[in-house]
């Protein structure tokens, strides 16, 4: 593992711009993700979020600007290779593969820390034996990390919303990421869910297995509940960033989800 | 939308030639090089096959607009459509010949005679095509996008077959209608009427279809449909007809095709639509897959292609490698500039 | 409202049907049954027979198992033995007999019973009861050939149905395979010179001999006869590694392109090649003769075992294929299109065991992922375009080894013998067999072959005896009666039903009237329409196939993840 920058940033982004036409979804933003931090990319709908989670994981091109993962250049590699540096992610709107079963689902998670190879693969060397046992025993592991070691036999798309969810997390974290993304993970979840999720970031991913958690959430309470720091998008743009409560009461926020009017009544009556 | 976007720093127009687009600009500099020298070498079989790859170009234009339509709307390659033409053609000759008596010789009658005909082939096609597409493409709608396409090569080898069953594995011949006079004469080499005649027919036709698409309502639902499904039936837009439609549409060019074609090569046979539907397709392809005009632009293109290939005398690789050539540049064009000459779908047709 | 009304009518006869007592329904379809196999009884006694003893198995299934089933299945077996043809007696008994294994076993016995059939299948060929409408089993040729497509539909299963990329262009790859045999096992290359020293070829008084000679383990060939002459064996694997490459330079370019894209180009693919062969006797016009043009390239060299290993086995294993065989077993002469067959079977067994392991490995795990969500694929980080080229580079290589065997048993190939509607006879095959599944592409593949090969010749010739011009409208117009019937029930748009009505009686006016379809009818000739027929009803009534993979018949059903990754890469953003 190369060394990274000094001040401990894992994930560097500098000016990183996207243009679709004559369209700006990302308007030269610079962002920074340290270590072992969950930190929580918020900001109205259309602002560019999962864009720039695109971009860095390779799914967009950026048009300009750069990015730096673990001391090395990714910009605009294909996102296998960003997989295989070390960045997993979660989808917005779930992509599992849904007519693999759980445990399959996770293992195909396995694929980039795996070696074996079409030619091994057909005579089945011990090695590759032994690969796919210890692939198979910590598949499993992972499914009951999220609480799915019962169903890792059921085909995915017959899983509940919430567990297909989980699925997901456990699928990103099959990659062996250092650094993890999650797009909007806890959209249609109900309040309980959200708080087991809240807890399950922030206690057991960064805590326990100390990883970094980016996360573009719109449940306040989540990223209120567990975030480091808060980054805030509008219109392509980063307009704020700080710990929750900052970022809570900067009024160019509060502009950009409830409008002009609200930051005006906010301050007429002293709340500022 | 804020005011960042409106003001955007629109990169510079201008960019930079990729590798590839400056091979390929190369690539086309020596190709009209080498034309000059064939013109300059023999001007009058220049002349002629440049005349008779226009001809050409016309009925690929005809049959290329059917294939761009029916993907534009359902993104689509319908195998069967030059299978479609291929019926065309012999249904003109049963209609022609049977039912009407049309025969070589027959003078002014022949015009009206031919008309009919050719409404008639119109007609049979379309309402063919619109049965294809319920029987065969509308029941995989939800399907994954490969399963119409594995059956739309079913549905054409049934077509091939039928037309085998019709007239026979041999080359069938239709009436000899077209005059052979000449329309011109440039250096010796004639250009007759049988070959002015097609394009004369195939131009209206093109302007009603571009009519038809940008002026009517239905068309207007074609371009709605072929922009986005889901929003147009929000509107009202009754979808299936829509596409039921645009088959009819497709099936009617594919028959006029067929019609002059047969009665301009004065062959038929069941094997024609496989070939001529895919350097049709190519042509499609080349102007922009989903494009109206880039259609006609690459039919014209490649009707001239295959004409100097197989016409010019000078070093050129002749007939055994039209297909090769053909299907050499739809991969190269697949490959390397997918949206075609025109650009990607413009579903506006124009 | 009208078009109720058909659906009324149909729900209601479904809802009376569903009301009867179970042993009433059964009776009913049995009685049916008996009906439809006595009137075919006067069409053909032999498919009369055959319809009632399939339902009666059928039925057979129903009962308990003991003793009913049992006492049954002993019944029918002995009918047979002591009253219809015995060998068919055999094969039922044989087929009971596998059934009673218990379920876990079955799924190794089948194959195991299977595969030694198959070994013992030169033997008991000639014996054999002759089939309803087919007539006589396949001889032990068209059994090679069987093998050989068997093989071919394997390789493009991998292709289409493991990674799911839909490959119009395998016939390249066959043609590859089967040029690769000839260009190392035949004389196309000896070349031509002058034994005088000095003199050109023009101007030799003497007979020219052959310039370029060389020999590497051939078998059956005159020493210095002039060519490249390899080991057959050898070029078996060197026919699909060169094909295998082949495979990755033209995937390189193309794979990245979606479906639609990628078919057609491979299909472009599967044009040109046929085409250079071809023309390649004058090639480009330099005169170069790189594959012999419309005269293919033949003889080629035999294959065997060489002396030395046939000597070692005392002559089981022969030296030459062509040239072997006296032995002669279980009263049949061993000849050596048998030699082939077991070869054939040998390399099949070769292949279906690559194809499993491939389908359970990483790899395999990969291409199910692409096949079902590139976009997500990819995030996991399966690397797309090397995935992609693994799975045409292994279609490629089988294809290739495929079509080299072919060639050597047939010791020729011509370029008329590769066309694009044999790529899309593969597909047929692999998509009538079941897209995914081993078993079911080998069923699909090896009845397809058949039929290609005698099955449609057989069954035109029965066509034409049994049926007369009348009944044979008949049956026409009862097909489009009941085509006709459930078009209606099923219908819920008006005005498309009064368009198929129309279609349709025009058709019935067509037939029975003008009479345009006549006896005899040639049904090899309309193989592709059959094919094409086969590959639509497939697609539209059951497209995971005959003996589908589960996992393949919930993607057919329920859709997949179908926009490829680099049409994402290109689309508006998404916010």
């Amino acid at each position: 593992m190369t060394d990274t920058v000094a001040d401990g940033n894992l994930l560097v982004a500098t000016d990183v711009r996207k243009e679709f036409g004559g369209l700006i979804a990302v308007n030269d933003v610079s962002f920074t993700v340290p270590r072992e931090r969950v930190i929580s990319l918020i900001g109205p709908n259309g602002a560019g979020k999962t864009t720039f989670f695109n971009m860095l994981t390779g799914v967009y091109k950026p048009t300009a600007g750069s990015i730096t993962f673990l001391g090395d250049d990714v910009t605009g590699k294909p996102p296998h290779a960003i997989t295989a540096k070390g960045i997993g992610r979660t989808f917005q709107n779930i992509r599992l593969f849904q007519n693999m079963t759980a445990l399959e689902n996770v293992m195909v998670g396995m694929h980039t820390r795996m070696r074996a190879n079409l030619f091994n693969s057909i005579v089945r060397t011990p090695f590759v034996r032994r690969e796919e046992a210890a692939a198979r025993a910590r598949a499993l592991e992972l499914l009951q990390e999220v609480g799915l070691r019962r169903k890792a036999h059921a085909a995915a798309k017959n899983l509940p919303y919430g567990e297909q969810r989980k699925l997901e997390v456990a699928r990103a974290l099959a990659t062996e990421p250092q650094l993890l993304l999650l797009d909007e993970p806890t959209a249609g979840m109900n309040p309980q869910e959200s708080a087991e999720f809240t807890q399950f970031v922030g206690h057991h991913l960064r805590d326990e297995r100390k990883l970094t958690v980016l996360m573009i959430e719109h449940d306040m309470r989540v990223v209120m509940g567990v975030s480091d720091r808060v980054s805030v998008l509008d219109y392509g743009e980063k307009i704020a960033e700080g710990s929750p409560r900052e970022v809570q009461k900067n009024e160019r926020v509060i502009e950009a989800y409830l409008g002009k009017a609200a930051v005006e009544d906010m301050k007429r009556q002293g709340l500022s | 939308m804020a005011a960042d976007v409106s003001a955007p720093t629109l990169a510079t127009r201008f960019k930079r030639p990729t590798f590839i687009g400056a091979v390929g600009g190369i690539f086309v500099v020596a190709l009209i090089i080498l034309l000059i020298k064939e013109a300059t070498v023999s001007p009058s079989q220049f002349a002629q096959t440049t005349l008779i790859g226009l001809t050409n170009g016309a009925v690929y234009a005809l049959i290329a607009l059917g294939y761009t339509l029916v993907y534009g709307i359902l993104e689509l390659i319908n195998f069967a459509h030059g299978d479609v033409f291929m019926l065309g053609g012999m249904f003109t000759i049963t209609f022609g010949t049977h039912f009407f008596g049309l025969h070589h010789g027959q003078g002014v009658v022949t015009v009206p005679i031919v008309f009919a005909t050719l409404l008639l082939a119109m007609l049979a096609c379309g309402a063919l095509n619109a049965t294809i597409e319920f029987v065969a493409y509308r029941p995989l709608r939800g399907a994954p996008r490969l399963a119409p396409l594995i059956t739309a090569i079913g549905v054409s080898f049934i077509i091939q077959d039928v037309g085998l069953a019709w007239k026979g594995p041999n080359y069938v011949t239709a009436p000899d209608v077209f005059p052979h006079s000449k329309v011109f004469s440039f250096r010796g080499v004639d250009y007759q009427w049988n070959h002015l005649i097609v394009v004369m027919i195939t131009i209206p036709v093109l302007l009603a279809l571009l009519w038809l698409v940008q002026k009517t309502r239905q068309g207007k639902a074609m371009r709605a449909t072929a922009q986005d499904k889901d929003a147009a039936a929000i509107m009202g837009i009754n979808v299936n007809r829509t596409i039921s439609f645009t088959f009819v549409i497709a099936g009617a060019l594919a028959g006029a095709a067929g019609t002059l074609y047969s009665l301009w090569a004065t062959t038929v046979r069941f094997d024609q639509g496989f070939q001529l539907g895919l350097i049709s397709f190519t042509a499609a392809v080349i102007g922009g897959i989903g494009n109206l005009p880039g259609a006609v632009l690459g039919a014209v293109t490649i009707g001239l292609i295959q004409s100097w290939n197989e016409g010019l005398p000078w070093h050129m690789p002749g007939s055994d490698w039209t297909q090769s050539i053909v299907f050499s540049i739809l991969i190269l064009i697949l490959v390397f500039r997918p949206e075609g000459l025109l650009g990607e779908k413009t579903p506006e047709g124009g | 409202m009208e078009h109720t009304e058909a659906v009324d009518l149909q729900s209601r006869l479904s809802a009376r049907w569903k009301e009867l007592p179970e042993i009433q329904r059964t009776g009913t379809k049995i009685v049916l049954a008996l009906v439809l196999a006595a009137l075919l009884l006067f069409v053909d006694k032999a498919l009369g027979f055959g319809v009632a003893t399939v339902a009666a198995v059928y039925w057979l299934y129903r009962l308990p198992p003991l003793p009913w089933r049992l006492a049954a299945q002993a019944v029918l077996v002995l009918l047979f033995l002591v009253l219809g043809p015995a060998s068919f007696g055999i094969l039922l008994a044989g087929a009971f007999a596998v059934f009673w294994v218990p379920e876990r076993r079955r799924s190794w016995v089948v194959p195991a019973v299977a595969v030694g059939a198959a070994i013992f299948y030169p033997f008991y060929q000639g014996h054999m009861f002759t089939i309803p409408v087919f007539g006589a089993w396949p001889d032990v040729a068209t059994g090679v050939v069987m093998l050989v497509f068997v093989m071919m539909a394997i390789g493009l299963n991998i292709v289409v149905g493991y990674a799911g990329l839909l490959d119009l262009g395998y016939v390249a790859f066959y043609a590859t395979g089967a040029y690769t045999a000839a260009f190392f096992t035949s004389q196309q290359f000896a070349g031509q010179r002058c034994p005088t020293p000095g003199v050109s070829v023009a101007n030799c008084s003497v007979a020219v001999v052959p310039k370029h000679n060389f020999d590497f383990g051939a078998v059956g060939v005159v020493p210095g006869a002039g060519g490249i002459h390899i080991s057959v064996w050898l070029l078996l694997l060197l026919a699909g590694v060169i094909t295998a490459f082949f495979g990755i330079v033209i995937g390189l370019p193309t794979l990245r392109l979606r479906g639609d894209y990628l078919a057609i180009v491979t299909l472009g693919f599967g044009e040109i090649l046929p085409q250079i062969a071809r023309n390649g006797d004058n090639l480009f016009g330099t005169g170069v003769n790189l594959t012999n043009g419309p005269n293919g390239i033949t003889p080629l060299d035999s294959m065997g075992f060489g002396n030395r290993i046939s000597d070692a086995t005392g002559g089981v294993l022969p030296s030459n294929f062509l040239t072997c065989c006296k032995a002669s077993h279980f009263g049949h002469q061993i000849q050596s299109t048998d030699i082939f067959f077991w070869v054939a079977i040998v390399l099949l067994l070769l292949t279906v065991f690559c194809s499993f392991r491939l389908q359970y490995s990483r790899l395999g795990r990969a291409w199910i992922a692409i096949r079902e969500d590139e976009t997500a694929a990819a995030a996991m980080g399966i690397p797309l375009m090397r995935t992609k080229t693994w799975a045409y580079a292994s279609g490629a290589f089988f294809g290739g080894v495929a079509g080299a065997y072919y060639a050597v048993f047939r010791s020729a190939t011509f370029p008329g013998d590769f066309f694009f509607n044999i790529s899309v006879f593969i597909l047929c095959m692999v998509i009538l067999g079941g897209m995914g599944n081993i078993w079911g592409v080998i069923v699909g593949a090896a009845f397809l072959a058949y039929l290609d090969r005698e099955g449609l010749a057989n069954t035109g010739a029965w066509l034409n005896t049994n049926l007369s011009a009348t009944s044979f409208n008949l049956l026409v117009a009862g097909i489009f009666l009941a085509v006709l019937v459930w078009l209606l029930t099923r219908q819920r748009e008006q005005v498309m039903r009064y368009v198929l009505v129309g279609l349709i009686v025009i058709d019935l006016v067509v037939f029975a009237g003008l009479r345009i379809i006549h006896l005899p009818i040639e049904v090899p000739l309309y193989a592709s329409g059959i094919y094409g027929l086969i590959i639509l009803i497939v697609m539209l009534l059951r497209p995971e196939g005959l003996i589908p993979s589960r996992r393949r018949a919930a993607e057919l059903h329920e859709g997949v993840h179908d926009e490829p990754l680099y049409d994402l890469a290109h689309a508006g953003a998404e916010g």
